[in-house]
């Protein structure tokens, strides 16, 4: 017995055994969803650099880079390197990096969650490890495919630059350089899901923990950036954040290559953290223990609203208090930017309608910019009534006494009053942090007004994902789409000269950002309209189909 | 609107004629007819894939039929299904739980939502079936996922109790307790409907047996009725060998093992048999009823023979 047992591999090698078949088997997995993340990456590049280098001569270039110079463009998109000698990379860089830095990083923490912490929650990782497979291999084999993914999209991304209709054509070594920073930020995240998903037994919270980090990244380098951008001294503040390290290479400007060793560094350092927490825990546990709860359900608990609520509950808090914070945050920087006001040229101050106008101008802004983070939040939780379909969790409770139309418009109705709360508390924070900041509590009340006005907004696209849901609900994830491209007219549409008809295809384009705007009463009571007759027809349509049963 | 006044005319508690579900292609459901009284524990039987889950969600509007006409204690199982549901109770063969409530908390919700819970009921089943309702709904396994769905419909006030393999993830002590609760259900006047592929626990419990596969029930009735249509088998020692007992017709599968005979017997020439046996001076003898497996073994057997070849 012992002499069999001595002969037995052990030690570091035997943990990371089967890592290579792990790994072609979850390339076997992802043959659609690997090259679709690598390519649609590559694609929105492509298309960036060629749209903008199309579009856009000398001319237009500066002016739009003198409208990029502003802090809200600074908070949303980036410290703006060489936009005063400005060129299409580097505007590209400036501009958009930020955002195809978030898709990597989105793309990278959902594919290790995919196939650690998913598969263990399924089960299905007990039924691999019972062969032979190290401890490691799993987390091992998820690295080396994410790690590979934001390497192949680094490289396909610097080719398209290098070849894209940009005159002149841009360097290669800058190219790649951008490239990498984007990959740079991929790989960080790869190594902050390494760590959430040993934290937590479900892929959810695992996510949701490192989208939580992915959010605080991009905030803190956006109010260093904005700081940057008027002279501030909160620069420091992007320097905090893994995203500001790939935005400080400044591509095409700079061309520093060592923040990505910063980046590099934490993605190795968060990866042994990984290991280090995944050789203390058992298979299937998380390291945040679960207690015991009650008995017996609460009186109130009793009916679909109730159960609707209770469900939504936990993410409605964690959405709460991010929406509080994050609005107490952006708005303490109203006086820093009304000081900034007073250094820049006094035309350019006039031209964004006086120090008192920039103020408006950017809480309004305000009040949009958390309008599409509060519909993102409307999305996800009609989502989660489609996991509830499919987990059969729904059958139970349709087998009762609660109708299907009860059942999805409590769930609808919910979730359309979180996001006037979601509002409503972002609207608070912004405004105590704006009246605390500058002692003008007069900003309060049009602040939170400004942010609730966006409500019919936000329930437009929620009217749309409950008439998918009801109507063709293998569809349901087309919201999306509708949600990224409303995103990206309201942000970048005006900026790119897009014509006032298409811009206003957006559903975020129509309310008004007020204080800055008036408000269209029109806007909003239309698009109440519209969201409860998409909520009427998808219930309709609801009725009419048979529940998924797996 | 459901035309009549359910369950009071003595009306069957279910009622399936003809029905008949297709998913895209396949078929699930193959004209289905299933009968049940009012008062009846009703065994469903069959093989997995077979249907039965489908049939239970058709009964309970969960998924609509093709055609053929379904009613559920007099009402229309799509049309009627909220009103229904307040007098039923269902149990999915994977009961899935969400995962932040705890088992107590699904069982009073579940059971709320039906119109009530009967707490004092509640409490004495979760200690019957050695539950422990404070714990979180993704630590249970999925025997105490199928306790927390038990209990929430057995604390019910219902009439029909719908059983999808209610029992496939308990231990045979649960088993036990869930028997005796099956039949305090049948002695308080309740329908139940109890698909199962475990045949023991159908036998134990059922008044009728319908016996589903590929779709279609292929035999109904008590379990007396469909014995008559099987085989006995038969164990003998006697003191004078047997004629040529494995030309006669009826007798099947006869085979020498020392000095034991073995062979099973239609119950058609069961008497002849016996005759037969005692005028050869029997001295031992065993005979054993057929279970459900060899019932359903003659139904399926030709699809076995299939897997075989």
């Amino acid at each position: 017995m012992s002499a069999a047992t001595r002969t037995l591999p052990s030690g570091r090698g035997s943990r990371l055994a089967g890592t290579g078949v792990l790994l072609r088997f979850m390339l076997r997995r992802d043959r659609v969803r690997l090259p679709a993340w690598v390519l649609g990456m590559t694609v929105m590049m492509a298309y960036f650099a060629n749209a903008i280098g199309t579009l856009m001569d000398g001319e237009n270039l500066a002016g739009l880079a003198g409208f990029a110079a502003n802090p809200i463009m600074a908070l949303i998109g980036g410290p703006g390197y060489g936009f005063d000698e400005i060129t299409v990379p580097r505007f590209l860089a400036g501009m958009y990096g930020a955002y195809l830095m978030l898709g990597a990083a989105f793309m990278s923490f959902t594919t290790v969650s995919r196939h650690t912490r998913v598969e263990e929650q399924t089960g299905r990782a007990e039924l691999v490890r019972a062969n032979v497979t190290g401890r490691h291999a799993p987390l091992t084999a998820a690295l080396i495919l994410t790690v590979g993914m934001n390497l192949a999209m680094s490289l396909l991304m610097g080719l398209v630059l290098i070849g894209s209709a940009v005159d002149p054509a841009p360097e290669p070594a800058p190219s790649f350089l951008f490239a990498l920073s984007i990959g740079a930020a991929g790989l960080v995240f790869a190594g902050v899901a390494a760590v959430t998903v040993q934290l937590s037994p479900f892929s959810r919270a695992a996510s949701s923990m490192a989208g939580g980090v992915l959010g605080v990244a991009f905030v803190v380098r956006g109010l260093g950036d904005m700081s940057a951008v008027q002279g501030g001294n909160l620069d420091w503040l992007s320097w905090l954040s893994p995203l500001g390290w790939s935005q400080q290479t400044a591509p095409f400007t700079l061309d520093r290559w060592w923040p990505l060793l910063l980046s590099a560094g934490l993605a190795a350092g968060l990866m042994a953290t990984g290991y280090a927490l995944q050789a203390r825990r058992d298979l299937g546990a998380g390291l945040l223990a679960d207690r015991p709860g009650a008995a017996y359900a609460a009186a109130w608990l009793r009916g679909p609203v109730s159960l609707a609520f209770r469900l939504q509950r936990s993410a409605l808090i964690g959405w709460s208090m991010a929406m509080l914070l994050a609005g107490a945050t952006f708005g303490a920087f109203v006086q820093p930017m009304r000081e900034g006001a007073e250094e820049m040229p006094e035309e350019i101050v006039a031209l964004m309608g006086g120090a008192d106008g920039i103020v408006e101008g950017y809480l309004g802004f305000m009040g949009l910019y958390f309008a599409m983070m509060v519909a993102a939040y409307a999305i996800i939780s009609l989502q989660g009534l489609r996991s509830e379909e499919q987990g059969m969790r729904a059958e139970p409770v349709l087998a009762t006494g609660v109708s299907r139309p009860a059942w999805l418009l409590s769930w609808t109705g919910v979730t359309a009053a979180g996001a006037v709360l979601l509002l409503g508390l972002a609207g608070i924070g912004e405004g105590l942090g704006a009246a605390l900041s500058t002692g003008d509590w007069g900003l309060m009340a049009p602040t939170v007004l400004g942010h609730l006005a966006h409500a019919p907004a936000v329930w437009l696209l929620l009217g749309l994902a409950v008439f998918l849901y009801g109507a063709f609900p293998r569809l349901l994830g087309a919201v999306w789409a509708v949600f990224v491209y409303g995103v990206f007219m309201s942000l970048f549409g005006q900026m790119l000269d897009t014509p006032e008809a298409v811009l206003n295809t957006s559903p975020f384009q129509h309310i008004g950002q007020y204080p800055a705007e008036d408000l269209s009463w029109v806007a909003i009571g239309g698009f109440a309209g519209v969201f409860v007759l998409l909520s009427a027809l998808g219930t309709a349509a609801f009725r009419r189909r048979d529940l998924s049963t797996a | 609107m459901s035309p009549t006044e359910p369950g009071r005319s003595g009306a069957l508690a279910i009622d399936l004629t003809g029905i008949t579900k297709r998913y895209g292609r396949a078929t699930a459901l193959d004209g289905l007819d299933l009968r049940v009284t009012p008062g009846e524990v009703h065994g469903f039987l069959g093989p997995n894939g077979a249907g039965k889950s489908t049939t239970m969600r058709i009964l309970l509007g969960i998924l609509r039929h093709d055609h053929g006409t379904a009613r559920v204690l007099g009402g229309d199982p799509w049309k009627d299904a909220v009103a229904l549901h307040r007098r039923l109770a269902y149990v999915p063969g994977d009961v899935e739980l969400w995962p932040n409530l705890t088992g107590g908390e699904s069982i009073d919700l579940f059971a709320r939502l039906r119109g009530g819970v009967d707490t004092r009921k509640r409490d004495e089943l979760c200690e019957r079936f050695d539950l422990d309702p404070h714990k979180k709904g993704r630590t249970y396994s999925k025997g105490n996922r199928q306790k927390v769905a038990l209990i929430s419909a057995l604390a019910s006030d219902v009439e029909l109790l719908l059983l999808d393999e209610p029992t496939a993830g308990l231990d045979p002590l649960m088993e036990a307790v869930f028997q005796e609760c099956i039949r305090e259900a049948k002695a308080q006047g309740r329908t139940v409907l109890l698909s199962s592929h475990i045949l023991a626990q159908v036998e134990v419990l059922a008044d009728r047996v319908s016996i589903i596969r590929k779709g279609r029930i292929v035999e109904s009735g008590t379990l007396g009725e469909l014995r008559h249509l099987s085989r006995t088998a038969v164990t003998a020692v006697t003191e004078r060998p047997l004629g040529d007992l494995a030309a006669w017709d009826g007798v099947h599968n006869l085979r020498q093992e020392g000095e034991r005979l073995r062979f099973d017997v239609d119950a058609a020439v069961l008497p002849r048999v016996m005759g037969e046996l005692s005028g050869r001076g029997l001295r031992a003898l065993t005979a054993t009823p057929p279970t459900l497996e060899q019932l359903l073994l003659r139904h399926y057997g030709d699809d076995l023979q299939e897997a075989r070849r």
